[in-house]
């Protein structure tokens, strides 16, 4: 039996982008679908995956067309208030042979719509692997839906074969919940937030640094109530992702609404933020002043320091941040960060190249290796973050911050520390 | 609509089935899926996944491995991770995706043992088919691969096919132990707290107690290779479970359930007509008559004729206006009895 392999920062960074080791790369090792990590493996085990953010349409249902194996794991969106708002049609498998299942679904659709008690606004086809291997047209099937039915009928793509495809699961879903707005006359002093399937926490100062430069209304699709509202997103002047994850989305909302989008990061650097909040200005043709934020944010990076001093740290990757960013920035403010739980790759190896110039020792794991089946813990470490993190460690304090509503900009700063100092003065 | 679900979330799968049955023998093993498949046995039907810890892997299948069938590419992961974690023997299990690419599993099986020199087993799961189907394939695999020698039998030494958690709605065995212990002096649940030494070991049961229909194929291979008899037993079903059912007389009763949990739930109460039925495996060796439930509208037009049920909760969503007792059952609702 092997130690979980790890490689240090410094191997790592030295090594290029290009010859990083099998066990950091998934297509070359099974994976391991660790407790830690349930969510990145299986979309839909918690959090948004794509049969919960199917959903974000208000007054939506969605009809999950598959084995029954894929949609087994919904139950557990049911405690969430789900449970009226999912339909399955199960395959078997003489409809994977013949494809006899793409013609019962507008029939299902409409079976649905006329025993529900209120029409829905939309119904989403969730398919799976089976079909993106038989390769369904599920547009063309919508379209029938529709005439049908009467109702707008939408394709969610749950295609797990596609993960690493330059359209995976999760940005495709996020592309799907936009296609039913309608071009409509812009309005200058409207925005839209894109990027997650929560809102950003409401005390974030984007809120009022955006009213500053005269933006009277910022929508977001969780805060949708109605479709009425939802509607209404199509006539915003500009787009800002917040979540990369979205800029499909947004690429096809420029296309077909005439609506540009710019695109943000979450960092935890505070001087990064800083610089961030000032190109958005640039780009918006304002001054966003955020010295009051950048000042708050440095007061309360200090005064936690100094009641810690320079606490050591393992940070895993099912937390709302880039876990190498934050490794970075909590590396910056005079914190050690021994051990990383995540995934590299072309966006964050960046942070990985700085964190080896700071911290080159910082041990970097794999989640989905399977050799983490044999972790064990062998560095001293203070305090964790991440759900992961603690999955791991769960003998020491730790916070999981991987709330659904989203941390943004220096308010996620703000909250990181706070949280971290309300878990490190609980005795236990 | 058949097959359409409007009311209950899909039942356990085939897929799910085997991996509960090889959870905890010592294996690697591989679902044979994209991440999704592994996700809903690790996340949802695999309740020892946060107990017990089991080299439980997907294949992490993509695209172009699916429409170029490249076995070989799986093989050599296979390899790579049994130079890395102990383990007495894999095991493949099939998915929805190797189903549609018509993956030849006897072949990966082949390919699997002389790349890692360890015994494997494969299991054609489709992800279609209800759990106790997967359940069914899996035991049979695995006392076929290992159970070949014949011991001498222990007295009073008895051994229980299908204590799984989706027959069941337990992680730990001790509680079909101890209610079998009452009769015999040696109980030992094959892959639940016992390892594949039992496996390889049974032909030194004096008797085997079946308590699901998944089991009955491999009680025949075992009653034909060493002429183990066998019964139908469920030493589980939960206290309050037990105490309702007294309460009851002079009713239409209609005990939903896995077939053989229905059957000895049905034998034990009085005084009303009791009819047992499953929306899994029906088997007439277990109870003649029994009914077989195939879908929603299926449910909702048999459950007519009855005062009372006695299944999962979950079943009551789909409309029936009688009286209603929880057994839970795992493969349906998720729930174990400690939920309960």
């Amino acid at each position: 039996m092997t130690d979980a392999f790890y490689i240090t920062a410094k191997e790592l960074a030295n090594g290029g982008l290009d010859n990083m080791p099998d066990e950091l790369i998934s297509s070359r090792h099974m994976i391991y679908s660790s407790p830690a990590t349930l969510d990145f493996n299986s979309p839909g085990a918690k959090g948004f995956g794509v049969k919960r953010a199917g959903l974000a349409i208000p007054g939506s249902v969605m009809l999950l067309v598959a084995p029954a194996c894929c949609g087994r794991n919904t139950a557990l969106l049911n405690e969430l208030g789900y449970s009226e708002r999912f339909f399955y049609l199960l395959l078997d498998d003489t409809d994977i042979v013949t494809g006899r299942h793409l013609t019962k679904i507008p029939k299902v659709v409409k079976e649905l719509c006329d025993e529900l008690d209120y029409t829905p606004s939309a119904v989403m086809i969730c398919i799976t692997c089976v079909d993106a291997l038989l390769g369904t047209d599920m547009d063309r099937v919508c379209r029938k839906c529709e005439e049908t039915a009467g109702v707008p009928t939408v394709p969610a793509y749950m295609y797990a074969l596609t993960r690493e495809k330059r359209l995976p699961p999760m940005a495709a879903v996020r592309k799907s919940v936009y296609m039913l707005l309608e071009p409509q006359k812009r309005k200058s002093n409207e925005c839209n937030i894109l990027g997650h399937f929560a809102p950003l926490f409401d005390d974030c100062e984007i809120y009022e640094l955006l009213a500053t430069a005269g933006i009277k209304k910022i929508h977001e699709l969780s805060r949708c109530k109605t479709f009425e509202e939802y509607s209404e997103l199509s006539r915003a002047n500009f787009n800002i992702i917040v979540n990369s994850e979205a800029r499909y989305a947004a690429q096809d909302m420029e296309k077909r609404l005439g609506i540009p989008f710019i695109e943000l990061v979450r960092l935890y650097r505070i001087d990064k933020v800083h610089n961030q909040y000032k190109l958005l200005g640039q780009a918006i043709g304002a001054e966003l002043d955020d010295g009051k934020y950048y000042e708050e944010t440095t007061e309360i990076i200090e005064k936690f320091k100094n009641k810690y001093g320079a606490l050591t740290f393992a940070i895993g990757e099912c937390v709302n941040a880039d876990s190498f960013e934050l490794a970075l920035a909590l590396t910056e403010y005079g914190f050690k960060v021994t051990e990383i739980y995540g995934t590299v790759g072309e966006r964050n190896f960046v942070f990985v190249k700085r964190l080896a110039e700071l911290s080159p020792e910082t041990k970097i794991f794999s989640n989905l290796s399977p050799t983490m089946l044999n972790y064990r813990r062998t560095e001293k470490i203070n305090a964790v973050i991440g759900n992961d993190a603690l999955y791991y460690h769960p003998e020491l304090k730790g916070i999981d911050f991987n709330d659904e509503i989203q941390p943004f900009g220096y308010q996620a700063v703000k909250l990181l520390f706070k949280r971290l100092d309300e878990r490190l003065e609980k005795e236990i | 609509m058949k097959k359409l679900l409007k009311h209950i979330s899909p039942l356990a799968p085939d897929d799910s089935g085997a991996c509960s049955v090889l959870y905890e023998l010592g294996s690697i093993v591989v679902i044979c899926d994209a991440g999704g498949c592994a996700g809903n046995v690790c996340g949802f039907d695999e309740p020892r996944w946060f107990e017990k810890k089991s080299a439980l892997f997907s294949a992490g299948l993509r695209d172009m491995d699916a429409i170029l069938g490249r076995d070989d590419r799986l093989v050599e992961k296979l390899a790579k991770v049994c130079s890395q974690i102990d383990a007495k023997f894999t095991a493949v299990i099939g998915t929805p995706v190797p189903a549609v690419i018509a993956t030849d599993l006897k072949a990966l099986k082949r390919m699997s043992e002389q790349k890692t020199g360890l015994p494997c087993i494969t299991v054609a799961s489709t992800g279609t088919h209800y759990y106790d189907k997967g359940e069914e394939a899996a035991y049979l695999a695995l006392f076929t691969e290992f159970a070949k020698e014949k011991l001498p039998v222990r007295h009073g030494k008895v051994g229980v096919i299908g204590a799984t958690p989706l027959n069941t709605g337990l992680t730990k065995a001790d509680r079909i132990i101890a209610e079998l212990s009452k009769k015999y002096n040696e109980v030992v649940c094959f892959g639940m707290d016992s390892g594949l030494d039992e496996i390889i070991k049974a032909s030194e049961c004096e008797k085997n107690i079946v308590i699901s229909s998944s089991g009955i194929r491999a009680a025949e291979y075992l009653k034909e290779k060493f002429g183990t008899e066998y019964e139908f037993d469920f030493p589980c079903i939960p206290e309050n479970v037990l105490k309702k059912i007294e309460t009851l007389t002079g009713k239409n009763v209609l005990v939903i359930h896995q077939q053989v949990a229905a059957n000895v739930l049905g034998e034990k109460i009085k005084g009303c007509q009791v009819d047992r039925a499953s929306w899994f495996d029906i088997n007439d060796s277990i109870g003649k008559n029994d009914i077989h439930i195939k879908d929603e509208d299926d449910f909702s037009e048999k459950s007519k004729n009855y005062d009372v049920i006695i299944g999962d909760i979950s079943f009551k969503k789909i409309g029936f206006k009688g009286e209603y007792i929880d057994f839970p059952h795992f493969a349906v609702s998720g729930r174990t009895f400690a939920d309960k």
